[in-house]
């Protein structure tokens, strides 16, 4: 379904310039619906305003780190925050407004709050602090209820959803390019051994390295020329402390790879292990690994388990278990017909990550919320003057 | 016999000095829940935008009700988040009643104090239990170190 073209605002609620998730969802979305012809407009926090590259970004101010839902969050609140989006949305004049994470107090929620019309919300966490919710519950509620279509980007967020804001969402997962991973290339240097690949920021515990690191003397010694590659950012000796000294010589750390490297990393490795112990809402990096046609070896933790169709494209193993994990990489690294049907069914599953059938499913979400034909204004029960009603 | 004494002597000293921090801790820990109840009448009684008040509200809570395990982060926020308060009234971009701004400022000058007394009293005990006599003889028992918390450091 496809609808005229529009005026689309989005708003993300982190720094632009930290990598995240949901940052490259929003400027991937952006660009999709730009080049489909629709007017679209980001607003986000930027720390350095000179380095903003993207014509249709908007800057709300510098980003705050305040600590949230047990880590750091680069967020923008307050009274300078608040009028810029006030005047972003009174002056782009919207047919609709597509907000992020407008659970986390920050420009998302402060939209929301400000404008009136319709308006699109997306969920992208999985779980919130139980004390958190309890004390912010009544701010958020009447604000949240506010949307008029949701969106979950897995069943843990929609659980969520369901749980703390008694509201229901449509699932729809994040994008992909898929074009970019299928084009990748096996590179000699990564899969001559067979080699074990890993990706992540290594040095948090939730990525789980320590568990692949426990399995590895079984692993290594079944297979003397098993080498295992560590790409991404971190301190490689405080890892290797850790490890048997005859293995030291077998682990690679190949540091910060590009988006192109990452894809020929997933291409070329023979087994792809993602043995991360929880605090993921949906599992982006599989789909990037699926796409690049990895045969992976992931924890069983739910997002992951979802993102795998239960193992049907990649293999699971119990979380945090080495043994488990051992078992099943070194049954893979027997069976290369075994590696072969998971590597094609998880391309095969990938496709619906594209951006073609995301972005897809994203508009027929748009199309409902525009059909009251009401465009996007500011609310007007909190115009700046009823602010004095208070003061004494 | 000296030697005993100065044993004695330097136990009763010890014991002296973590009395201090536990008092200086309370008087600083009272301060914080004065605070967090400010913090709750300006969330309540002001139409911030909701992202502060969200944050306001909850650092608060957490405040009051979270163990002091968890309340590191939530004082932290607590003290960013009025400082931002505190600046846009400064600035003219919101306005809060004046006695209520009067109070968060009295308040805040005491936490400030509070917590260099406790610091300072802190660093007292690390001082003297390093000392290898405190070691050797056990004068310390099984009394635990006194702990820092991060949010000491917060730019009030």
């Amino acid at each position: 379904m496809t609808f005229p073209p529009s005026r689309i605002g989005m708003v993300c609620p982190y720094g632009w310039d930290t990598p995240g998730g949901v940052q490259i969802h929003i400027k991937e979305l952006a660009e999709h619906f730009i080049a489909l012809g629709h007017y679209v407009s980001v607003i986000a926090p930027v720390s350095d305003e000179s380095t903003i590259a993207e014509p249709w970004l908007v800057s709300a101010g510098r980003p705050l780190a305040v600590p949230f839902n047990g880590s750091v969050a680069r967020v923008a609140f307050g009274p300078v925050a608040t009028s810029r989006v006030r005047q972003w949305i009174a002056s782009n004049e919207f047919d609709l407004l597509h907000l992020h994470q407008p659970e986390v107090p920050s420009l998302s929620l402060i939209a929301c709050w400000s404008a009136e019309g319709p308006m699109v919300g997306t969920f992208h966490t999985a779980s919130s602090k139980q004390r958190t919710l309890v004390a912010a519950g009544p701010i958020l509620e009447p604000i949240i209820e506010k949307l008029t279509a949701r969106i979950a980007v897995s069943e843990m967020a929609r659980e969520t959803l369901r749980e703390h804001f008694e509201t229901d969402a449509v699932v729809i997962p994040n994008g992909l390019d898929t074009s970019k991973y299928s084009a990748a290339q096996r590179l000699d240097k990564w899969s001559y051994g067979p080699t074990i690949g890993f990706l992540g920021r290594f040095e948090e515990p939730r990525k789980g390295l320590s568990v692949l690191l426990e399995a590895l003397p079984f692993l290594m010694k079944k297979n003397p020329k098993l080498r295992l590659l560590i790409a991404g950012p971190g301190d490689s000796e405080k890892v290797l402390k850790n490890v048997p000294s005859a293995l030291r010589t077998r682990i690679e750390f190949l540091g910060r790879l590009t988006e192109r490297e990452k894809a020929d990393f997933l291409k070329s490795v023979t087994i792809y292990v993602a043995p991360n112990t929880g605090g993921e809402s949906f599992g982006i990096i599989l789909t990037e690994a699926m796409a690049a046609g990895a045969t992976i070896v992931a924890s069983d933790i739910p997002a992951f388990s979802e993102v795998l169709q239960s193992g049907e494209c990649g293999a699971l193993f119990a979380s945090e278990d080495p043994h488990s994990l051992a078992r099943v990489i070194e049954g893979l690294l027997v069976d290369a017909e075994r590696r072969e049907v998971l590597s094609h069914s998880g391309i095969e599953s990938a496709d619906k990550y594209d951006w073609k059938n995301v972005a897809t499913q994203i508009s027929d979400v748009y199309e409902i919320a525009l059909a009251s034909g009401a465009g996007v204004s500011l609310a007007s029960e909190n115009r700046p003057w009823k602010r004095f009603r208070t003061i004494e | 016999m000296l030697f005993a004494w100065y044993l004695s002597f330097s136990a009763t000293r010890l014991d002296r000095l973590h009395h201090r921090v536990e008092t200086s801790w309370e008087h600083l820990d009272a301060l914080l829940q004065r605070r967090a109840a400010l913090a709750l009448e300006i969330a309540h009684h002001n139409d911030l935008d909701p992202a502060l008040d969200m944050l306001l509200t909850a650092s608060a809570y957490e405040s009051r009700e979270a163990p002091m395990t968890d309340r590191d982060e939530a004082e932290s926020l607590l003290s960013e988040s009025l400082r931002m308060i505190r600046e846009s009234v400064a600035a003219g971009d919101i306005q809060i009643k004046v006695a209520l701004i009067d109070r968060l400022g009295d308040i805040t000058e005491k936490i400030r104090v509070a917590i260099s007394i406790h610091r300072e009293a802190v660093t007292a005990v690390e001082n003297l239990r390093s000392k290898r006599i405190f070691k050797v003889f056990h004068l310390a028992g099984r009394a635990k170190l006194p702990f820092r918390y991060s949010f000491e450091d917060d730019q009030l």
